[in-house]
């Protein structure tokens, strides 16, 4: 299993330029890439002790292989081979599949490693990638959303860097595990490095505009895997080192309270699902011991989301109403807002049920308003006119979305105890409740949030104040 | 004392970042930060001796720890890199604005 580990590892660096060079089969090899996480991450679920690997001496240096890793890696595989699938006949250069595949790699890595400097590399690969895929049409306006993405995770990891030589110094070793002695300020940096990386709390704002601007693809796979990256990190840590974990949880709340009321009010359609992703990451954090399963389902039905917003008409909500939408696109709309809303049948249920059992009463209170507030949110695309299919789409659509949909129904056999008659009680009143709220309040309110927030030098300073509040959560 | 320093340089960095409008500055800015981080993990691996750690058969007493060291020159490779292909996107924005005003390009690009 250890050389099974390391070849699965540096596998997608070599096929990424194997695929660069001879462009022919660059697809086919990214799309067997792909297969080959699948089940390696399949592996992984079914082994029932951890796997963890010293890579040097005593340093601290560690990969370490469980089971919230195999959902995170599985999610990674789905979506981006449901992403491959979506560009099959798209005429993307070699360039591009080899772009994704090497993000594919180091979000990879991302989920099995466990000490501070192999998540520093693995991250700074990350911001490369995601930068060249956002920048892929080379227009003005894409290279600078991909520099501003550059620049804050930049600056970001910079944080983390001092926060992780803090780490060393007082345990003489990089790993997770020395959270526990370190001081103070070394948490604070590291978290706002990893909050920033992630799209968490406030740290996350500049998250809506990248995911919004990207192409369809990229910013499916960035809200689908890509900002799971800085909450994976966190989530073990709380595992990890009991310590963190308060921390950890409240972020978690907060977040799933920011950013749902940012996606309430939302008239864009992609705003909306970078903005309902903050706030899901939010339920990720609360739980992080069930984190890996809301993952992966959120994973799927984001990048569903995204993809079928992509092949919508427009993108303003007011728009749409006028403009009924393709019967077959409304479909999967449906069945992906239901599973994030937590109807029963599909996976998000299955998913919220087990977060909302893990937690303390007063965090279940919270976490249930936020599910009602992704209710009221997702209604908008419930409740949109739609008529019979004038145009045809693409196979590619087809095939990625139901690789997703798929995904997302068969996740469901990982927890099928959620399938008790007070669980669904729950879950269809919460329904109701979000609907009648959105009949009621959001149907009519066109609310203009402002986008100061957003920008570059706030973004920036907004770190400092992070820094400073993490601070005294840690030492409270 | 010498921590002094190189957190100063690490904040007018960051400062640099916030505060000067043109785009170039700006990325000069976030390269004066990082190097305030290096020379922070050097002056952290020095805290036990000054000698270069290299195998010999004469112990020179007190070594400075490698591993800081090692793990930095990964960061230096992986910021340098980063800085590289920062100014290939501002010498492409740099064609449509010539002024490279942070603000002005923002106010264009965004919708």
């Amino acid at each position: 299993m250890n050389t099974l580990t390391i070849i699965w590892i540096a596998l997608p660096f070599f096929v990424g330029f194997v695929g660069y060079l001879v462009p022919k089969v660059d697809r086919y090899l990214a799309l067997a890439m792909t297969l080959v996480s699948a089940s390696y991450a399949a592996r992984v679920l079914m082994e029932s002790t951890p796997l963890i690997v010293e890579l040097m001496d005593n340093f601290g240096v560690t990969l370490q292989i469980d089971s919230l890793s195999g959902y995170f890696i599985l999610t990674n595989a789905l979506v981006t081979a449901a992403v491959i699938c979506y560009c099959w006949g798209t005429g993307k250069s070699a360039f591009f599949y080899t772009q994704t595949i090497i993000l594919h790699g180091s979000v990879n890595a991302v989920f099995i490693c466990a000490d501070f400097i192999s998540l520093y590399v693995a991250l700074e690969v990350i911001g490369i990638a995601a930068f060249l895929l956002v920048s892929y049409p080379r227009t003005n306006r894409a290279i600078w959303v991909a520099l501003r993405y550059l620049f804050i995770s930049n600056t970001a990891m910079l944080f983390y860097l001092v926060g992780a030589v803090l780490v060393y110094q007082a345990n003489n070793s990089f790993a997770f595990t020395g959270l526990a002695k370190a001081p103070p300020e070394a948490l604070a940096l590291i978290f706002l490095g990893l909050l920033t990386k992630g799209g968490i709390f406030v740290s996350g704002l500049w998250l809506p505009l990248t995911h919004s601007e990207s192409e369809t693809p990229v910013s499916a796979i960035l809200s689908g895997v890509v900002v799971k990256t800085g909450v994976f990190p966190l989530a073990r840590m709380a595992l990890m080192v009991e310590e963190v974990a308060p921390v950890i949880t409240l972020l978690g709340i907060g977040t799933a309270f920011l950013g749902i009321s940012l996606a309430l009010f939302e008239q864009d359609t992609k705003r909306l699902l970078a903005q309902s992703t903050i706030s899901q990451l939010g339920f990720i954090l609360a739980a992080p011991a069930v984190g890996g399963f809301y993952a992966l389902t959120h994973g799927l039905v984001k990048a569903t989301l995204f993809l079928t917003a992509g092949a919508l008409p427009s993108r303003d909500f007011q728009e749409l109403h006028k403009q009924p939408i393709p019967r077959s696109l409304w479909l999967v709309l449906v069945m992906a807002s239901c599973s994030i809303s937590g109807i029963p049948l599909w996976a998000g249920f299955a998913s919220k049920a087990l977060t909302l059992k893990s937690l303390l009463p007063w965090q279940m209170l919270a976490l249930n308003i936020a599910t009602v507030g992704t209710v009221a949110t997702f209604a908008k695309f419930i409740f949109l006119p739609h008529q019979s299919d004038s145009q045809s789409i693409r196979p590619g659509y087809w095939v990625a979305v139901l690789l997703l949909l798929g995904g997302l129904l068969a996740a469901n056999g990982a927890y099928y105890q959620a399938y008790t008659v007070a669980n669904i009680g729950k879950a269809l009143a919460k329904v109701a409740i979000g609907w009648l709220v959105y009949w009621l309040v959001i149907r009519r309110v066109v609310l203009k949030l402002p986008r100061v927030q957003e920008q570059l030098e706030h973004l920036i300073g907004g770190m400092s104040l992070m820094l400073v509040l993490l601070f005294w959560m840690v030492l409270a | 004392m010498l921590e002094a320093f190189i957190f100063a340089t690490i904040l007018c960095g960051f400062f640099g970042i916030i505060l000067k409008q043109n785009l170039m500055m700006k990325i000069i800015a976030m390269d004066v930060m990082s190097t305030g981080v290096i020379a922070y993990y050097v002056k952290i691996s020095a805290r036990q001796g000054l000698f270069t750690p290299i195998f010999s058969k004469t112990n020179h007493g007190a070594y400075a720890d490698p591993v800081p060291q090692a793990v930095i020159l990964t960061a230096i490779v992986i910021g340098f890199s980063i800085q590289a292909l920062m100014l290939v996107g501002v010498m492409k924005l740099s064609r449509d604005n010539p002024t490279l005003e942070s603000r002005e390009i923002e106010k264009t690009y965004t919708p």
